[in-house]
């Protein structure tokens, strides 16, 4: 193919379908611009540049939904024609599932689902950034440039297809959260809190960079649908051994992108950034953080783990390894991070080792799905691992924002973020009440108990792991963990539920009184754990789920 | 009748019985409550059961009215010329009994009997037209469906049915007429308990005091209505196991209502002794039905749907077309076939016929039989029912004489295609016995209720006798008939006793007619109704003048005579009702006379008597109309017209040496021909029991002190009720007790002790166990929690919060990566 003729395709067929995928980015791209416009032209005064963040996120929410409602339904919806013909939906466009960009991001429904999600959320935090006021209204542009911006980055990590995207995505999730760490400017744990994260993310970036061209320069490429084949062609007969330089070289170039990937999860032994990083930054961009870059990092874990796919037997093998891999870091982080949140006495902080001991729940599903495509060419049951975590995000997104947002509804009322803080709180107001009960439901199943969300996600890994567990038994090693590890987990959130439940308040405290508006907010993001594990919505999420994992697995 | 008038027709039945059938239970439900909700003083729970069984009442005269025009029985025809109309309409085989007069001049009437050869065939065909669906439905005309379904066993199941024929539309209306009579004349009855302190004049407490507690007026009520809502879904159900749920619950409502006064130590142990006794009846019921849903898998009386070719019910699988049991081989090797809808054989799963062994079939009978011996207190169970009379009396016209009691009968009338011949004879003889013993022990009880109570065992008694003997129209003709004249005269002594303030024993009254007139006279209409007195002369179109209760008398006695003409060894069956029908007479007008003639025996209760308020006598009146005259017509009149669209098939043409006794059942045209002789003999019976009755205890002629002097002994025995209480208390309560003490002597002595060492011996072990607990699992448990809370802290020391030892911690835990890795990695 010559130049021009390259030139031609790029200009004329994968330009137009690019940006008709990429236009919800594109649309958060411009409530950047707008958001710095608003603030130049000192407009904030009278349009609060909150209110233009939610309204560009809507927007792009909007467009990622019809970009999915157009996939599901092949363009037939009769009543959603004139959104796909507002956002210019063509079947060659998004009805397509496939590389964009020139091969560097790819479409399909996996990344369209998780767009959807990761949207959702960026609305949700938003409403909760405009009832808490964290920024106030001459920080506010700055605020929702790094809020949008750091969004804009997990959503490109939903659709990587390239290692040096993969690079870019990691940066671009990590870079506006090392400033909003820090947004808390006159506190000097906040500070210091951003500097640690800015540090450590940068030794991390590099390690990772290491592995990358390691990885590219052993397989000559970058694409990830290459990655496999060309490790398979390389090795051809030989076996899997470490006399074989091309095995060890790929698999350090594994284990270092791995590294940057355990980083953004939080994962055990990457994980020392996060209970600081969480300690000092505001509650609110703590649950940000805590969903959002995991969800991103998620997506992109389960793209890069799939690019080494194959029959080769050493494909085969290097998936094993891979997934064994990502087994060993699972106990490591379930164990840590629910020992560790023993003796936490700051509520952010205990809830940031949950978050890492989740991750280790999370990324079990990862490597069952390894180990089963090493095994068997099972594909569903694969697709049932991807299915379950999917099914883990979206609640583990409601749970942890409920805890999060109750976090900073309460400091806004006490000023205070340790749990002795908390003590009595269920005998505050009607509204305190309901929270008090919010958030019991939001631990309750961050325990993972029946009939809650939590159960029926925990359940799904767990599954997984169990059924991956006939191909290797190590995952039966990390199943049992998983389970002795959700009793370890029970006492630590009970603490907290203890202190709100049944522990008298301090006397000099006047009782907590929370405004309605945020009692109607933490109800409507704890609703959606109780629907997802007693009504039939649980049925519905599940087979979209598994609809989606499936097409990731083209069955 | 199309299919489509039949389904109609079926649904407007169904729709308007469930109503009447629910809407007692509706009541229950509100008035249940209504010492919450409204005062003791209060009348409205009366009011809402009245409204409620009313209107019930209202809906099943409108069902017998659309039954009626279904079953192409018009009743002014009827009225105006039986004989052409009987002819006329499919009914027509029963036209034998146009010549109902019982003038023994008219008996032989050769004309007649050319109309009934004739009629048969004319019968058959109608019947095989009107439901070539099923052709070996051994009923006429009935609707049945299902209202739920209970439970579901592979392809069996239990379900609420429904199952209306005649004889359920008849007794919904005779059962809710009554029901409302008296509920009204409760309203006057039960007035002394509208307040927040009854004194219960036969509860004495120590230091000479009455009892006293809150009124239970509304508590009555609801239990009344409780109990109209069992009685209605009994006769309202399509299967033999509703029939037991609802037999049970009349059983409940029977023991809340004699044991309304349950302060009274009689009252509670004549409520206990009820239950108790009807428990025995039905754990033959419960024998029966683990047969018949054993063999037949299924408790469904019959599928009658046109549209429906699903499963046969009982009756269906018993009989064939011409209603015969079809059995081969003799003795315990007999079995009988199972009939399926197209008149073959029902073959099994593999391909067999199916057959019940049909020794078994006897044993299911006389199970369910046997339910209906405790429940209609028939011989040997029969001395509950006298004791039921603690209840107020209002309980005692309803449950314990035209309802619950006669819910035997019923059963034993509707699952007749069941019984062999063997369980026919059982039952009549059984029938025979309760006839005799009932009527002779009530020639010597004073209690008024006593009377009637023996009097009504009596009465059973002939049902089931008549049942017995093939006279299946006679039996229910006559459970109908009894339910108006023995509830009147149950109120009426209600009157009595309400009058006379709660004064019961006859000995103390008389002389009372004059005080209480309408009472006396509505009385006098029930007693000549079930004495079965009548003037032998025979008036057009309306028969013999008479009341209703000669009328079926008179057909139970003909039946009975046909059938020991038949069956010679058995004429003892025609005796003993014969004999009863003279004692019967002289028993209730000694009752009659004692109470209201000759002269007043205690002035103080002549003195305070009074006729009894409208409340009260108007439901006297209403029922008098019936007892006297809902019989009108005999056996060719409305009612057992009516009554004849249920009967079975195989009835009307009796049966031929049947069975393993060869027993012969009479034909209608058998019975018919015995029926003046019959007759006759029957009223002069009674004609010369009332005319001692009037000697002895009216003109006085002779003292009855005398002739009781004369036959002491048989006097004592009688006065003792046959010794039965003696008896069954030495056989059955006696033998109990002493094995009971036994057993408590046992538990004591070895089992307690036993348990006792073993208590010892675990307390002993708990307490090691206790030690080993504290010592080693607490331990462990602590040391685990203590373990895992250390690491905590260790691990929360390596987040030293040190940057320079973070990033130390990405190099280390890298080169550790790599080692492990490549420690692992295949060489």
């Amino acid at each position: 193919m010559s130049v021009p003729d390259l030139l031609n395709h790029v200009l004329h067929t994968d330009l137009p379908r690019s940006v008709q995928i990429f236009a919800p980015e594109l649309v958060l791209c411009g409530t950047i611009v707008a958001l710095l416009l608003v603030r130049m032209f000192d407009a904030h005064r009278w349009l609060p540049t909150s209110w233009v963040a939610l309204f560009g996120t809507l927007a792009a929410f909007v467009g990622v939904f019809a970009q999915f409602m157009y996939m599901k339904t092949d363009g037939e919806h009769e009543s959603l024609k004139g959104m796909f013909h507002f956002w210019g939906l063509t079947a060659d466009g998004v009805g397509t599932s496939g590389p964009y960009f020139t091969g560097l991001l790819t479409h399909d429904s996996f990344a369209v689902f998780f767009r959807i999600g990761l949207l959702l959320f960026l609305i949700l935090v938003e409403a909760l950034t405009i009832l808490t006021g964290i920024p106030d209204q001459d920080d506010g542009q700055d605020f929702y440039t790094l809020l949008i911006g750091a969004t804009i980055g997990m959503l490109m990590a939903c659709g990587v297809n390239n290692l040096l995207m993969l690079f870019v995505a990691i940066e671009m999730m990590s870079v506006p959260s090392y400033v909003m760490v820090g947004f808390l400017k006159g506190r000097k744990v906040s500070s210091e809190a951003a500097f640690k994260y800015v540090v450590y993310g940068a030794g991390i970036a590099g390690v990772m960079l290491y592995g990358v061209s390691l990885l590219s320069g052993v397989l000559g490429t970058l694409s990830f649908p290459e990655l496999g084949s060309r490790f398979a062609l390389l090795m051809g007969d030989s076996a899997f051994t470490l006399s074989n330089p091309t095995a060890v070289a790929t698999i350090l170039g594994i284990m270092l992108i791995l590294v940057g990937v355990a980083f953004k999860l939080s994962l055990v032994p990457f994980h020392f950034w996060c209970p600081d990083a969480f300690e000092g930054a505001s509650a609110e961009v703590a649950g940000f953080l805590s969903v959002a870059s995991k969800a991103g990092a998620f997506a992109l874990l389960i793209r890069f783990a799939l690019a080494f796919q194959g029959t080769a037997p050493a494909v085969q093998t290097l998936c094993l390894i891979f997934g064994l891999a990502l087994g060993v870091v699972s106990c490591l982080s379930m164990t840590f991070g629910n020992l560790a949140a023993y003796t936490q006495t700051n509520l952010k902080r205990l809830l940031a080792y949950s978050t890492i001991a989740h991750a280790g729940y999370m990324v079990m599903a990862v490597a069952a799905m390894m180990v089963i495509l090493s095994g068997s060419k099972d594909k569903d049951a694969a697709a049932a691992c991807v299915s379950g975590l999917i099914y883990y995000i979206a609640v583990y997104l409601f749970m942890n924002l409920t805890a999060f947002a109750v976090v900073a509804f309460i400091r806004n009322q006490t000023f205070r973020e340790d749990i002795d803080s908390y003590n009595g709180l269920a005998t505050g107001g009607a509204v305190t009440k309901l929270v008090s009960v919010c958030l019991l439901i939001a631990f309750v199943s961050l325990v993972g108990l029946p009939p809650l969300a939590g159960f029926f996600g925990k359940f799904a890994i767990f599954s997984s792991a169990f059924r991956a567990g006939s191909v290797h038994w190590f995952l039966w090693v990390v199943l049992g963990l998983g389970g002795l590890n959700t009793v370890f987990s029970l006492f630590y959130y009970l603490r907290v539920l203890r202190a709100v439940f049944i522990l008298p308040p301090a006397d000099e405290t006047k009782p907590v009184e929370i405004p309605g508006m945020v009692g109607a907010y933490v109800v409507l993001i704890t609703l959606p754990i109780l629907a997802l594990g007693m009504s039939s919505f649980m049925g519905d999420l599940d087979a979209t789920a598994l609809d989606v994992a499936s097409q990731l697995f083209h069955i | 009748m199309s299919p489509d008038i039949y389904i109609e027709t079926g649904t407007t039945l169904k729709w308007l019985l469930t109503t009447a059938w629910l809407l007692p239970l509706a009541g229950f439900l509100i008035e249940v409550f209504g010492g919450y909700w409204s005062g003791r003083k209060s009348r409205a729970a009366a009011f809402l059961a009245v409204g409620c069984i009313a209107t019930g009442f209202v809906c099943s005269l409108i069902a017998l009215l659309t039954w009626l025009d279904a079953a192409d029985l018009n009743v002014s025809d009827i009225w105006q010329n039986p004989r052409a109309v009987a002819a006329a309409t499919h009914e027509v085989s029963e036209a034998t009994h146009v010549d109902h007069e019982h003038d023994a001049d008219h008996a032989a009437d050769a004309e007649h009997h050319g109309d009934h050869e004739h009629a048969v065939p004319a019968h058959s065909e109608e019947e095989h037209h009107g439901h070539a669906a099923h052709g070996n439905n051994p009923l006429k005309f009935a609707f049945n469906g299902t209202f739920y379904t209970l439970a579901k066993f592979g392809r069996i199941q239990i379900t609420l049915d429904y199952y209306i024929d005649g004889l359920t539309v008849l007794m919904f209306t005779m059962v809710t007429f009554i029901a409302t009579c008296i509920h009204l004349f409760a309203i006057g009855y039960m007035s002394d308990e509208l307040t927040e302190s009854y004194e219960d004049h036969q509860v004495h407490l120590p230091g000479g005091k009455h009892f006293h507690r809150p009124g239970r007026f509304y508590r009555f009520f609801s239990f009344l209505s409780l109990f109209c809502f069992a009685m209605l879904g009994l006769v309202l159900a399509g299967n033999i196991f509703q029939v037991f749920i609802f037999w049970e619950l009349v059983g409940v409502c029977s023991y809340l209502l004699i044991g309304f006064y349950v302060e009274r130590k009689s009252a509670s142990t004549a409520a206990n002794k009820a239950f108790i006794m009807n428990r025995v009846g039905d754990f033959g019921f419960l024998i029966g039905l683990m047969i018949l849903w054993t063999w037949f898998g299924t408790f469904q009386f019959a599928n009658t749907n046109p549209d429906q070719t699903g499963e046969q019910g009982l009756f269906q699988m018993v009989r064939t077309d011409a209603g015969a049991i079809e059995t081969e081989g003799e003795g315990l090797n007999r079995v009988a076939y199972m009939q399926s809808a197209t008149g073959e054989h029902l073959l099994g799963n593999d391909g067999q016929a199916r057959r019940i062994p049909y020794w078994l079939l006897v044993v299911a009978g006389l199970g369910i039989f046997a339910g209906c011996v405790g429940k209609s207190a028939q011989f040997p169970l029969q001395t509950w029912l006298p004791d039921a009379m603690e209840g107020p009396t209002p309980v005692s016209a309803l449950v314990h004489s035209a309802t619950m009691v006669a819910a035997g009968v019923y059963l034993a009338g509707r699952f007749f295609p069941m019984f062999t011949p063997e369980v026919l004879l059982v039952i009549a003889y059984v029938g025979a016995i309760t006839a005799f013993i009932g009527a002779t022990i009530a020639l010597v009880v004073t209690d008024i209720k006593q009377v009637l109570a023996y009097s009504t065992i009596s009465q059973l008694g002939y049902m089931m006798l008549a049942i017995g003997v093939g006279g299946w129209l006679a039996g229910l003709f006559h459970l109908i008939t009894h339910a108006f004249f023995k509830s009147l005269m149950f109120l009426c002594s209600g009157s009595v006793i309400h009058g006379c303030h709660h004064e019961q024993e006859m000995t103390k009254m008389g002389g009372l007619y004059k005080k209480m007139p309408i009472t006396c006279w509505t009385m006098w209409i029930g007693v000549v109704a079930i004495s079965g007195l009548a003037i032998p002369i025979t008036l057009p179109y309306l028969g013999a003048i008479s009341f209703s209760g000669f009328h079926s008398k008179d057909a139970i006695i003909a039946s009975s005579l046909s059938f020991s003409t038949l069956n010679p060894t058995h004429s003892l069956l025609f005796f003993i009702p014969l004999i009863t029908a003279g004692i019967t007479a002289f028993y209730m007008h000694r009752m009659w006379f004692m109470t209201f003639f000759g002269k007043p025996k205690d002035h103080h209760v002549h003195d305070h008597a009074h006729e009894s308020p409208w409340v009260m006598c108007g439901p006297l009146l209403a029922l008098s109309f019936f007892a006297a005259f809902c019989a009108v017509g005999g056996e060719s009149g409305p009612l057992a017209n009516l009554l004849l669209t249920s009967e079975p098939t195989h009835v009307a043409g009796g049966v031929q040496a049947a069975g393993e006794l060869g027993l012969t059942l009479p034909s209608h045209h058998e019975i018919h021909e015995c029926h003046s002789q019959a007759g006759m003999m029957a009223l002069l019976a009674a004609l010369m029991g009332t005319v001692v009755a009037y000697l002895f205890y009216c003109k006085q002629a002779v003292d009855p002190a005398l002739v009781k002097a004369r036959f002491e002994s048989a006097h004592r025995f009688l006065k003792s009720k046959w010794q039965f209480d003696e008896i069954y208390d030495s056989m059955f309560t006696r033998p109990v007790h002493v094995v009971a003490k036994w057993c408590t002597g046992f538990d004591r002595e070895a089992l307690d002790r036993f348990l006792h060492s073993c208590a010892s011996l675990a307390v002993g072990i708990a307490q090691w166990d206790r030690k080993f607990d504290e010592a080693v699992v607490d331990r462990i448990v602590n040391v685990f929690g203590e373990v895992t809370y250390a690491a905590g802290r260790t691990l929360k020391g390596v987040q030293t919060g040190r940057l320079r030892q973070y990033v130390m911690f990405i190099a280390a835990a890298v080169v550790c990566l790599f080692v492990v890795l490549f420690l692992f990695l295949p060489r």
